[in-house]
């Protein structure tokens, strides 16, 4: 449905996004994790054709088979809503302040399916109803700042089905909400996959929610995609030093609070920080913070390099060959 | 919300009460006799203390002014001195033209700015944006007496096209059309390059806020997301801006109405100063001054009809 060949993108100070390679079938549910200026933020506006104008990018993007690389903005219009849907991280800002909710939804169904405003009233109301909004008809004559975050969330969930995509990106969905109502969220997103056989790109840094969330899982570290599998294998078991670093930077909640010596103990962290775009090494973008770097990593790419059947990883120390 | 109203709506009274006193002052303190203008430097002493009488100058300065607001507030404002008919007649006759003039010059303004400074926010740093920018530079260093003389020469005695000057009224609509067009550009020119620069820097903000991003993920046209989306949330500094050149318009008739003849209020003003027709000048001036404010006032009632979260918090 979806497929990316060598995709990448880059900017006049670096590239945001290298040779990117992903398929994403009919209802598949994948999660893509990274640290953020990962690229992942970048892969999925590519995804929308809303990479910003200065990009310049290559490579392949297409859509149902049709090559949408360089299509213009017109074309993308068709495919935005219909085909590919996004939800974005910050739920408080992203609906407009000055129209009502039902206004807001039933703006995509008006333009894109020609329904009336009654037509269209029927679908909204049916939606809010969907992405679990309690007394819809009251709702739709609110305006977005007398709602929660979390009620806005699902207002844009609403928003963003409203056309029946074949795809929906979840860009850090619940970064900005509260625990409790961050877990439904995602567990309402992946309910509504289901129901729907849509495809969900889930994006995120919280390794718990893709594990709840996602089949498969991409990781990604400055640009790069580093590895890729079934999550609960990946997470399991992890193969590029990245991803076992994050892994290993998640908070044991069983681990004493203090050490032997009575020292208050340290939350385990990756060493360094990412590099800006501009100065990443040139070969394995994780070279320089990784632990096990052979002395070619600075300069060479990796490829990708089949962990199991269907498991790669992009690691040197996976190839066994020098080049 | 309700507060809001009242609130704004006694502001709005006492602006005017204040206004009328400085009006009513500024008018008393200023040198030469009435009677004297009206009867000329040959008349008796007798003459000019009858009129005196009559025009009941001779009465203390309080009672003159609440005497004077008393009338107003009935439609009585005197009789004008050099026209010797009730002044309250001589606007009735030449309001219509000042609004005609002032409100075509508004549309003007409005269609203007608003399709060039959204289409320059859209095309942020590229060339369109730069000649927007560059045309409204220039068009707000032209001074209107002297585009309103170059657009008379060009079209009314070169080409032909247009009257130089002058208004019949409104029952011949295409004659009155075709003698507003040339003042309604020579008014609205300044006024439209500044609200062009007002509303591309206003579109330029709200087109980087989130909301913007969601429209455009769900597929809406360029076009429609600037001005369904983008527009109404830049309202709030066009249409403040929008209020004080409403004023700037109706006293920009002044200037414009005596360049092409025109038979408004700006004309009437600027003669009567000249004649020294103290109830015309007073009445005109404390019009013009209650314009002003009623604009700004109703300015202060649009920010809450244009965002709904203003009400919660007012």
């Amino acid at each position: 449905m979806f497929e990316l060949d060598d995709f990448s993108v880059s900017f006049g100070s670096g590239t945001a996004l290298r040779y990117a390679n992903l398929e994403i079938r009919e209802g598949d549910r994948l999660g893509i994790v990274g640290e953020s200026g990962s690229g992942k933020t970048m892969l999925a506006l590519c995804l929308m054709g809303m990479a910003p104008d200065a990009a310049t990018i290559s490579g392949r993007l297409s859509i149902d088979g049709q090559d949408m690389t360089h299509a213009n903005e017109r074309l993308w219009q068709q495919m935005r809503a219909r085909r590919v849907a996004m939800i974005f991280q910050e739920p408080m800002t992203a609906l407009n302040p000055l129209r009502r909710i039902g206004d807001t939804v039933m703006e995509p169904l008006i333009v894109h399916d020609g329904l009336s405003r009654a037509q269209a009233r029927m679908r909204v109301l049916a939606l809010l109803e969907e992405v679990g909004i309690p007394d819809p008809p009251a709702r739709m004559r609110m305006f977005p700042h007398e709602l929660s975050g979390g009620q806005r969330q699902r207002v844009l969930i609403a928003l963003a089905l409203a056309c029946n995509p074949a795809l929906l990106i979840a860009d850090e969905p619940t970064t900005a909400l509260d625990a409790n109502v961050a877990l439904r969220i995602t567990d309402l997103l992946v309910r509504l996959a289901h129901e729907r056989g849509m495809a969900l790109v889930f994006i995120t840094h919280d390794l718990a929610a893709v594990a709840r969330t996602t089949e498969n899982i991409v990781v990604m570290y400055g640009g790069d995609m580093v590895e890729r599998g079934p999550t609960a294998q990946v997470l399991a078991n992890p193969a590029h030093p990245y991803t076992k670093g994050l892994l290993g930077a998640r908070p044991d909640p069983t681990a004493p609070a203090r050490d032997a010596n009575g020292k208050r103990r340290r939350l385990p962290t990756l060493p360094g920080t990412v590099p800006p775009l501009s100065a990443l090494p040139q070969g394995c973008r994780f070279s320089g913070r990784c632990a096990v770097e052979l002395d070619y990593c600075a300069t060479t790419r990796a490829p990708d390099h089949a962990v199991d059947a269907n498991r790669a990883a992009a690691c040197h120390l996976l190839g066994g060959v020098k080049p | 919300m309700g507060y809001f109203i009242f609130r704004r709506t006694v502001g709005f009274l006492l602006t005017l009460l204040v206004v009328s006193a400085v009006v009513f002052a500024v008018m008393n303190v200023l040198p030469g006799d009435p009677a004297l203008t009206i009867l000329g430097m040959d008349a008796t002493d007798d003459a000019l203390a009858a009129l005196r009488e009559q025009l009941g100058l001779n009465q203390p300065v309080l009672t003159r002014y609440f005497l004077w607001i008393w009338n107003a507030l009935q439609g009585d404002f005197g009789i004008s001195h050099s026209f010797r008919v009730p002044v309250s007649e001589l606007i009735a006759e030449r309001l219509p033209m000042t609004v005609s003039l002032a409100v075509a010059g508004m549309l003007f303004t409005l269609v203007i700015a608003l399709t060039l400074g959204i289409g320059a926010a859209a095309r942020h740093r590229k060339a369109g944006d730069w000649g927007v920018m560059f045309m409204s530079q220039i068009g707000i260093a032209v001074p209107a007496f002297w585009l309103s003389m170059l657009l008379v020469l060009l079209f009314a005695v070169k080409l032909r096209w247009l009257p130089p000057g002058g208004f019949a009224g409104w029952s011949d609509p295409v004659a009155a059309i075709r003698s507003l067009i040339l003042p309604t550009i020579a008014l609205g020119v300044v006024q439209s390059a500044v609200l062009a620069r007002v509303t591309r820097s206003s579109a330029l903000e709200v087109m980087r806020q989130d909301f913007v991003r969601t429209a455009r993920a769900s597929g809406l046209s360029r076009r429609r997301v600037l001005w369904r989306h983008v527009l109404p949330n830049a309202l709030v500094p066009i249409v403040t801006i929008v209020g004080m050149q409403f004023a700037a318009l109706v006293t920009g008739t002044i200037v414009i109405e005596n360049v092409f003849y025109l038979p408004g209020l700006g004309r009437l003003i600027f003669q009567s100063i000249a004649n020294r027709d103290l109830p015309t000048v007073q009445a005109l001036v404390m019009l013009f001054a209650a314009i002003v404010v009623t604009a700004n006032f109703v300015v202060d009632l649009l920010y809450v009809v244009i965002d709904p979260r203003l009400k919660a918090r007012t």
